[in-house]
């Protein structure tokens, strides 16, 4: 569609942007992006033709772009700045019929019976008809942004090009702008083409990005070259962390601010609290800590200071865990956002807590076990019947500092742990007769400091792995034992 | 359909503010014909209109005397007034829509005053340009004008390299006030009798000139207004900002210098045939926009029709209030424009404060 061939230009002598080369496909959403003042704005002035070039070409379907007038550029290609400034008393709709300059004939250059459709339509799609008769100056910087859009959408374009289209807008504008332009872009064959500068909006709904970097492009391609952490921080000069969106098979970016130590970092005994009570035990940590978990509530990677396990009658039918626990947690006087929840029908008297120090690592194992529901997960039969006292939970806290692959690695490592324990105590699944690997509803919460060196291990082979490992092993066994002495006594 | 009912209506609007306006302008013809120092019967006037124009004669007789009066004092006076308010109306609307400024007109711009030095040239010198014979006067005043304009254009860029409203206003001050030296300058050189006619042509007047400075303006009169007319979309266009304009296919160098053309056309021929009549071209355009929102299709041909009826108007209090002495028609309209011009800007500043 568009072909752009070492292309040179800028102000004064020295040209800003240098042989820039790239071409866009028909239909093809293009993010531009770049540090400020790394040329963004001059190459899109050059390919609009607000300035002029002092080298290389520009083509629209193979022909150049200078040998089209006017008129018949406007026709084709539409553009949005950030700029909306109108001088005069405008209303909206005499703002947005000015797309419509391009396509007036005759001697009158009225608007058409076809104009005022394509006016019409384009001001209820971008949600400014309520605004048709307000004057222009009048509305919010949203809106005028909208009303521009109607204005070069009225231009039935082939291609759009914008400039930070969505610089003054909230984020449900400009995720609704983008939208409507994607939406534009698989309906019409819309070509885009927009400076963004925000990277996770460009990640989101950009085909493909370039990188201006210093007046040239440094890297073009998918957005998938937006994972490229150490490119990132070449062209930004910040440290980047790219991370997939958790809904769309997308990158996002992190940016993280510049840290300074902690200068009192507390020695791990002193960093948390436990309280226990018949229907709960809360340990809360000074500190967020970088988790990983299955709870009910605080589940996947995250950061939380509280760590909660309710009690539960053992014919609770859990028909909304998380809302009840929600519930129960604002009941405590514990922010829901920043806990991590689980539940179990054993006596929590029957806990274990215990703190140890392996090799140089301070860790806090929390373990309540019920093994009614012992399940060999091995065996191919499943049993339906669930409902008995049983389900291990348990939680470990360490002094580490761990990537995500690392609190994987703890996962595994108290897992099997756990197994080995089940296996020593001799536990069986009811239902087989075989050893049991564990209850079918088990929990289990690794949570890190992360104020120590980062670590990307914590499998059995490393010391980390050994903490968790001995420790739930130890744990695990203690809290079995306790609730199989309580079975024997009732 | 709501919409089009709206649009209806408006449409409906515009026309009766059009039927308005026209009527005003014949109002105020009317009026000046009849009502001066010496009282003539509307019938008669009405009579030696159409005994002239049409060939008509509805009346069996009218004294000579009024006939005089009428055809060959009072109505060149009248249309003369007429052209010459259209004009300058129609260039302020021009001027202000082009350099997107509420307080540009021929005048605050130094245009006029460009003008006006291009015409006491041919004046004071008795030139003759070979070949346009007594049209030299509206060529040179229109050239005059034109210069001036591109100075102060140069000076701005210089300055400010936006065209920021009140830039333009100091340059076309600084333009003024020199441009107003250099004629001072030329009377001074000159003989007493030349000195008050400059000085009084200088201050304004439509009075005294007859039929011939009619046929001075009208031809550059219909070329500027026809240039202008034809432009506006291209001047709706510039309100988005000269790069948003080229954006949607406006040919905005091509559309900028047929525009200047035009007003200056308007400009420097009103000058040459009434002298510096300051501020209609100011005052009108935002009359009319007031009344018929900012849209050029209507600003222009509005502006138009305003502007001529109110120096009819004016002319008619000037050579009355005093009467039998008259009062430059000048100082009437910078009586009642420089208020307004103050206004404007103490407007246009609260206004930014607001919006910023």
């Amino acid at each position: 569609m568009i072909g752009i061939k070492n292309l040179t230009g800028g102000y004064g002598n020295k040209p800003v942007i240098q042989n820039v080369n790239f071409s866009l496909e028909k239909g093809e959403f293009f993010g531009l992006l770049g540090p400020n003042g790394s040329g963004k704005t001059t190459l899109f002035k050059l390919i609009t033709g607000a300035l002029p070039a002092a080298g290389g070409e520009i083509t629209v379907d193979g022909k150049p772009l200078s040998g089209f007038s006017k008129l018949e550029k406007a026709r084709m290609i539409a553009v949005l700045t950030q700029e909306a400034h109108v001088s005069f008393d405008f209303t909206v709709e005499e703002i947005v019929s000015l797309g419509r300059y391009a396509f007036q004939k005759g001697l009158f250059k009225s608007l058409s019976r076809q104009d005022r459709k394509v006016i019409d339509d384009v001001m209820e799609l971008t949600g400014v008809t309520k605004y048709r008769d307000t004057q222009f100056r009048l509305i919010s910087g949203g809106e005028k942004q909208r009303v521009l859009l109607a204005k070069a959408l009225a231009q039935e374009p082939k291609i759009m090009l914008l400039d930070e289209p969505t610089n003054h807008l909230d984020v449900k504008h400009s995720f609704h702008m983008l939208d409507l332009l994607k939406e534009w872009q698989r309906e019409y064959g819309l070509t885009v083409f927009a400076i963004l500068h925000d990277l996770n909006v460009a990640a989101l709904y950009a085909d493909r990005v370039a990188l201006l970097h210093e007046g040239s492009f440094l890297k073009t391609g998918g957005v998938d070259i937006l994972r490229d952490e150490s490119l990132l921080r070449q062209v930004y000069e910040v440290d980047v962390k790219s991370q997939p969106h958790p809904y769309v098979p997308k990158p996002q970016l992190l940016m993280t601010p510049e840290e300074k130590a902690d200068p009192q970092k507390d020695h791990f005994s002193r960093s948390y609290r436990v309280r226990q009570n018949e229907g709960l035990i809360h340990i809360e940590f000074n500190d967020p800590l970088r988790t990983i978990s299955n709870g009910v509530t605080g589940e996947g990677i995250q950061w939380l200071n509280h760590f909660c396990n309710f009690h539960v009658n053992k014919n609770y039918d859990g028909g909304d865990p998380v809302d009840d626990m929600t519930n129960w947690m604002a009941n405590q006087g514990i922010p829901p956002e920043k806990a991590a929840g689980m539940m179990t029908a054993v006596k929590l008297e029957d806990m274990v807590l215990l703190e140890k120090e392996y090799e140089g690592i301070r860790l806090l194992a929390m373990v309540t076990a019920g093994v009614g529901n012992a399940v060999d997960i091995t065996s191919e039969e499943l049993d339906s019947e669930i409902g008995k006292i049983g389900t291990i939970n348990i939680m470990v806290f360490l002094d580490s500092h761990f990537t995500d692959g690392a609190l994987v690695n703890a996962c595994l490592s108290a897992t099997e742990a756990k197994t080995k324990a089940l296996q020593d105590l001799n536990i069986k699944d009811p239902y087989t007769g075989t050893i049991a690997t564990g209850t079918s509803t088990d929990s289990l919460l690794i949570g890190t400091t992360q104020k120590v060196e980062r670590t990307p291990y914590a499998g059995s082979g490393t010391v980390a792995g050994k903490a968790i490992g001995t420790a739930v092993y130890d744990a695990v066994t203690g809290a079995v034992r306790k609730y199989e002495k309580r079975q024997r006594r009732s | 359909m709501p919409s089009s009912f709206i649009r209806t209506f408006l449409s409906k609007r515009i026309f009766w503010v059009y039927v308005l306006s026209g009527g005003f302008v014949l109002g105020a013809v009317l009026l000046s014909l009849i009502w001066s120092s010496v009282s003539i019967p509307v019938g008669h006037v009405v009579h030696i209109l159409s005994d002239n124009v049409l060939g008509w004669s509805l009346m069996a007789e009218v004294p000579a005397n009024e006939e005089r009066i009428i055809w060959n004092i009072r109505l060149p006076r009248v249309l003369l007034a007429l052209c010459v308010g259209a004009s300058l109306a129609l260039a302020g609307a021009a001027f202000q829509g082009l350099l997107r400024n509420p307080l540009a007109d021929p005048y605050t711009i130094g245009v006029s005053s460009g003008a006006a030095l291009g015409a006491v040239t041919v004046i004071f010198f008795q030139l003759t340009i070979f070949g346009l014979g007594s049209f030299t006067l509206p060529v040179m005043a229109i050239i005059g004008g034109f210069l001036a304009l591109m100075l102060v254009f140069g000076l701005v860029k210089i300055a400010s390299r936006s065209l920021a409203i009140e830039t333009i206003i100091l340059a076309g001050i600084i333009m003024s006030s020199f441009i107003g030296a250099v004629i001072s300058l030329i009377i001074a050189l000159g003989d007493q009798d030349a000195m008050t006619q400059i000085i009084y042509w200088l201050y304004g007047s439509v009075g005294m000139r007859g039929w011939s400075h009619v046929q001075l303006i009208v031809p550059f009169m219909l070329i500027g207004m026809f240039l202008l007319l034809i432009h506006y979309r291209e001047l709706n266009a510039l309100a988005l900002g000269e790069e948003a304009a080229e954006h949607i296919g406006v040919n905005v160098q091509r559309g900028k210098i047929v525009i200047l053309l035009g007003a200056s056309l308007l400009t420097g021929a009103s000058v040459a045939v009434s002298g510096m009549i300051g501020f209609v071209g100011l005052v009108i355009p935002h009359l009319v926009r007031l009344i018929s929102g900012p849209n050029h299709r209507h600003v222009l041909p509005l502006s138009l029709l305003a502007g001529g009826g109110f120096l009819i108007l004016a002319d008619l209090v000037s050579r009355t209030i005093i009467a039998p002495k008259e009062l430059p028609i000048g100082v009437i309209t910078a009586l009642i424009g420089a208020p307004v011009f103050a206004l404007l800007l103490i407007r246009n500043r609260l206004g930014k404060g607001k919006t910023a």
